[in-house]
């Protein structure tokens, strides 16, 4: 990353009248050195901007920001959102031909039927990252859920849907449900476990994962990339989906409404999309990618670890969260009933 | 009163130019009323110029979006609705809630004690650069303001550093029982408000200083040769002379904590939400901008009453010197 | 005048709060680890790698020319709206109004403003593509909060300086020109300057106001970090934050020696 913006100006300084294709994204996202590759080959100066949440992205979007941006990064479920709100445009199929790369199972989601508007950038779940030495058995939402069964400090993750869902899951009900009184048990049941004593309270994936890296937390709800780095970090530390059920999310590459550079931004998609590219940027970021033929080409050692590539067994019980329309307002009634109680 | 100016001499009539502009006393000299205020309208009207272009007339704006409706996927949709007051009120998807209460409650009880925390050790401080040397002061000053000048979040990460479970602080708190083996020293109460003074001890002590350097010793010198004991002469004779100060630095301490929500989030475990949380995510995660809009004109019309009773106070203790 | 001895006491451990963090800041800065705790050895990589990074080099220009633009601009107009506030007499309605105004910026939070901001920019871009999100909007975003702290400063200050002196100088035959140049300012410098270093930092640290009315072209620091601070903050954050913490010691420094040697005449 740190490359990355050398490179960039002294592309955009050679540059002269190409314009730039802006990605907004979060930040190390992607391998910087496909910076140059892109140029080479499509002849666009890639420009990274970052952002820190995706709600930021969206609210920056609707004031009036779709025009400053070409391709947008965003996960699958606010997909259905940025479409109602205008804030990005239909694909030209014709100009990604790589799409015939991507595996089939990540394609045509609810949230975007036939593709028409994105296509997956990479993958991941929400789970439990634990040290062994201190907690013994299968993960499962108990760990942090159940005061009657914490094995330690732990930590939640600061992310309203997937801990609503994650509740949920362990109480054996529809991660997505919209039955009021099931939210309302899942949300006391959460509140509760953030008030028992051993809880460390919200944190980031990141955070989470210092924690447990430190010794401060023996669990932590995290990301898989958090828990991948962790693990690297201090060998020994282990990331499960738990068996009552987890999140699997996907990122998607969009296309902004008012995009300046339509054409490059469809290029670094298709260009994204490519087997070679996809294979190193995954290889580089340590995210799964959703690229079938790039699958022969990522490091052993990455397809083996489950917290980056989980087993079928794992996958079957993930479940991707979904767009809730109306009912999102009583999940958010619920989150803030969590943080106030 | 009312005189001549322009060298008109009757004792029975006045000049008619004259008693169109009535000629004042200000400042010990003689002026008319249009010029004097002609000259104040040009210092003050700049500034409310800029003010009013960039901020009151959108504001304004905003109001009427405490009004509107939220569209299905978060946009804004302009019909009338009650519903963002019901829901400040506490009515939402589960019924009447006291939550929008207690997060009041939460924020208005640390921004009060972070306030309060940094007053006392404050005004000892703007105290002690006033009576450092003339040279030395700018620059005792210039160092309180210069931590403010690292990021938020990255001095509040340092604290989270510094109260981490291998470092010092944590081991001799563990060693002396305060905390389990092995345990952080955060998320706690204690780490929050280290985090809350620390991040606004300079807005407190800046607006002190312009005070009490310009204290007038012979006055506390004065309550003191007439016999005051130690508390009425810092009352009278030093409180009273640093109001201006003193409401400046309250102002300044107390309304910005009350919107602060990063500290208490990275020291205290993200576990409550704060008014600042709670208006932060109607425009991020919750897409609700007409609510947003809602709690947050609520929260700068409470703050502004806040506001008008401290001065009332200080004008009283004005008042009374 | 001698003070009670607990006051450095106390002062001290005010200064020690503040600078403890900055101190952790330093220390993580030569920390070889580049995520966590744990000390892995002392380095100065991270120095090294900081000043080649051309997106923290631009983000900190950036955040540096924002930063005295706005906060001069903020300052002459907050200084004059002091002024001309506290040395008129206003009638009450007006004082009570202008109040209001004054404490608005520092009262809203800081989302509001920034929507608001965002909204009048939408609505002058399309009399002027001057308000186009880039640097000028920045500039013009920072410089309308920052007047009210300005003014709030100076103001507190003007009315602990009273006006005998003024009206002494007026006995005196001095015009407003000499009264504004001999009088006014030299005593209100210390309020000016409070002011003006409180607007400074205000600025350097805005994060969801100069996110919204940004372009792509104009990343403030505090943008940079914030994107940074989700993956785990890496100890070149840290080198960045310690350079600019001694960076500005050292400015001030030299400008209080320089000072210093300009008013060895006594003037006190």
């Amino acid at each position: 990353m740190r490359f990355l913006p050398l490179a960039l100006l002294v592309c955009l300084l050679t540059a002269g009248d190409t314009p730039p294709v802006r990605i907004f994204m979060y930040s190390e996202y992607i391998d910087p050195t496909l910076a140059d590759a892109f140029k080479a080959k499509t002849g666009f100066t890639l420009d990274i901007q970052l952002y820190e949440a995706q709600e930021e992205m969206i609210a920056k979007l609707q004031t009036g920001g779709t025009d400053q941006y070409d391709v947008l990064v965003a996960s699958g479920v606010v997909v259905k959102q940025m479409i109602g709100l205008k804030l990005i445009q239909p694909l030209d199929q014709t100009l990604i031909p790589n799409k015939a790369n991507v595996g089939k199972a990540f394609l045509n989601h609810a949230f975007d039927p036939g593709n028409q508007y994105g296509y997956p950038y990479f993958w991941g779940t929400s789970g439990l990252m634990y040290d062994p030495a201190k907690v013994k058995g299968e993960p499962t939402w108990a760990w942090v859920l159940d005061p009657a069964s914490q094995p330690g400090p732990f930590t939640l993750l600061d992310e309203a849907k997937t801990t609503i869902a994650s509740t949920l899951a362990y109480q054996g009900k529809d991660m997505n449900s919209r039955i009021t009184a099931e939210v309302k048990v899942a949300v006391t049941a959460l509140a509760a476990a953030k008030n028992s004593p051993k809880c460390l309270g919200f944190a980031g994936g990141v955070d989470g994962k210092n924690r447990v890296v430190s010794g401060e937390a023996v669990v932590a709800m995290v990301y898989n990339g958090d828990a991948a780095r962790g693990m690297t970090e201090k060998p020994g530390l282990k990331y499960g989906l738990p068996k009552e059920g987890a999140e699997i999310w996907i990122d998607m590459l969009m296309v902004s409404a008012k995009a300046p550079n339509k054409a490059g931004a469809h290029a670094l998609i298709n260009f994204l999309l490519d087997a070679d590219v996809a294979a190193q940027n995954a290889n580089f970021i340590q995210y799964a990618t959703p690229v079938e033929a790039a699958m022969k080409k990522i490091k052993p050692e990455l397809l083996a670890n489950p917290a980056i590539y989980p087993t079928a067994d794992e996958l079957k019980r993930t479940h991707y969260l979904e767009d809730l329309g109306k009912d999102s307002r009583m999940w958010d009634a619920g989150w803030t009933a969590v943080k106030s109680h | 009163m009312r005189a001549n100016t322009c060298g008109w001499n009757s004792r029975q009539t006045t000049c008619w130019s004259c008693a169109i502009k009535p000629v004042i006393i200000h400042d010990g000299y003689l002026t008319t009323k249009p010029h004097l205020y002609g000259r104040g309208a040009l210092l003050v009207g700049l500034a409310f110029l800029w003010m009013g272009v960039f901020l009151f007339a959108p504001l304004a704006g905003l109001s009427a979006l405490a009004f509107a409706s939220r569209g299905e996927y978060g946009g804004v949709e302009w019909t009338f609705t009650w519903e963002n007051l019901s829901r400040l009120a506490g009515h939402d998807e589960f019924g009447f809630s006291w939550n929008h209460l207690l997060i009041l409650w939460r924020s208005v009880v640390l921004a009060a004690v972070t306030t309060v925390l940094c007053l006392l050790i404050g005004f000892p401080m703007a105290f002690w650069i006033a009576a450092r040397p003339a040279a030395a002061r700018p620059l005792l000053l210039a160092l309180v303001m210069v931590p403010s000048c690292v990021n938020l979040v990255i001095r509040t990460y340092a604290w989270q550093q510094f109260l981490g479970s291998q470092m010092p602080a944590a081991w001799v708190a563990q060693h002396l029982g305060l905390v389990p083996d092995g345990a952080s020293l955060y998320p706690t109460v204690t780490a929050v408000y280290l985090g809350m003074v620390s991040a606004m001890l300079p807005f407190t002590v800046l607006p002190l200083y312009t005070s009490v350097e310009r204290l007038d010793w012979s006055l506390v010198e004065a309550a003191r040769d007439l016999h005051a004991g130690r508390l009425r002469t810092f009352r009278h004779g030093i409180l009273a002379q640093c109001m201006p100060g003193l409401l400046a630095a309250t102002i300044l301490t107390f309304i910005p904590s009350l919107g602060m929500f990063v500290i208490s989030d990275m020291l205290g475990g993200a576990k409550f939400l704060l008014v600042g949380n709670l208006i932060q995510q109607q425009f991020g995660s919750m897409n609700n901008w007409p609510f947003g809009a809602t709690a947050g004109l609520f929260l700068v019309i409470a703050s502004l009453f806040a506001l008008w009773g401290l001065r009332i106070v200080s004008e009283r203790e004005a008042g009374r010197r | 005048m001698t003070l009670p001895r607990w006051v450095p006491a106390v002062s001290w451990l005010g200064m020690t709060l503040l600078y403890l963090p900055l101190l952790a800041v330093a220390v993580l800065s030569f920390n070889s680890t580049r995520y966590g705790q744990s000390w892995g050895g002392f380095t100065v990589d991270w120095y090294a790698r900081m000043v080649s990074n051309e997106a923290i080099l631009s983000a900190a220009w950036n955040s540096l020319v924002l930063g005295v633009i706005s906060t001069v601009l903020a300052t002459v107009l907050g200084t004059l709206l002091a002024i001309g506030l506290n040395r008129r007499p206003w009638p009450r309605w007006f004082k009570r109004g202008s109040d209001l105004a004054i404490n608005l910026p520092v009262v809203t939070p800081d989302i509001i403003l920034a929507i608001a901001l965002v909204g009048a920019f939408a609505v002058l871009r399309e009399w002027s593509a001057a308000f186009k999100p880039g640097m000028t909007t920045l500039i013009i975003a920072h410089t309308t909060f920052q007047i009210s702290f300005v003014t709030l400063v100076v103001s507190s200050r003007l009315t602990t300086i009273g006006k005998d002196q003024v009206e002494a100088a007026r006995d005196l035959y001095a015009n407003t020109g000499q009264i504004w140049l001999r009088v006014l300012l030299p005593q209100l410098m210390p309020g000016i300057i409070a002011g003006a270093l409180l607007a400074f930092t205000i600025s350097l640290d805005d994060f969801v106001v100069s996110f919204f009315v940004t372009g792509p072209e104009a990343t403030t620091l505090p943008l940079l970090i914030y994107a940074s601070v989700r993956r785990g903050v890496t100890p070149e954050i840290h080198a960045l934050s310690t350079v600019i913490v001694v960076g500005t010691m050292l400015a001030i420094i030299a400008v209080t020696w320089i000072q210093a040697a300009r008013t060895a005449k006594p003037q006190e």
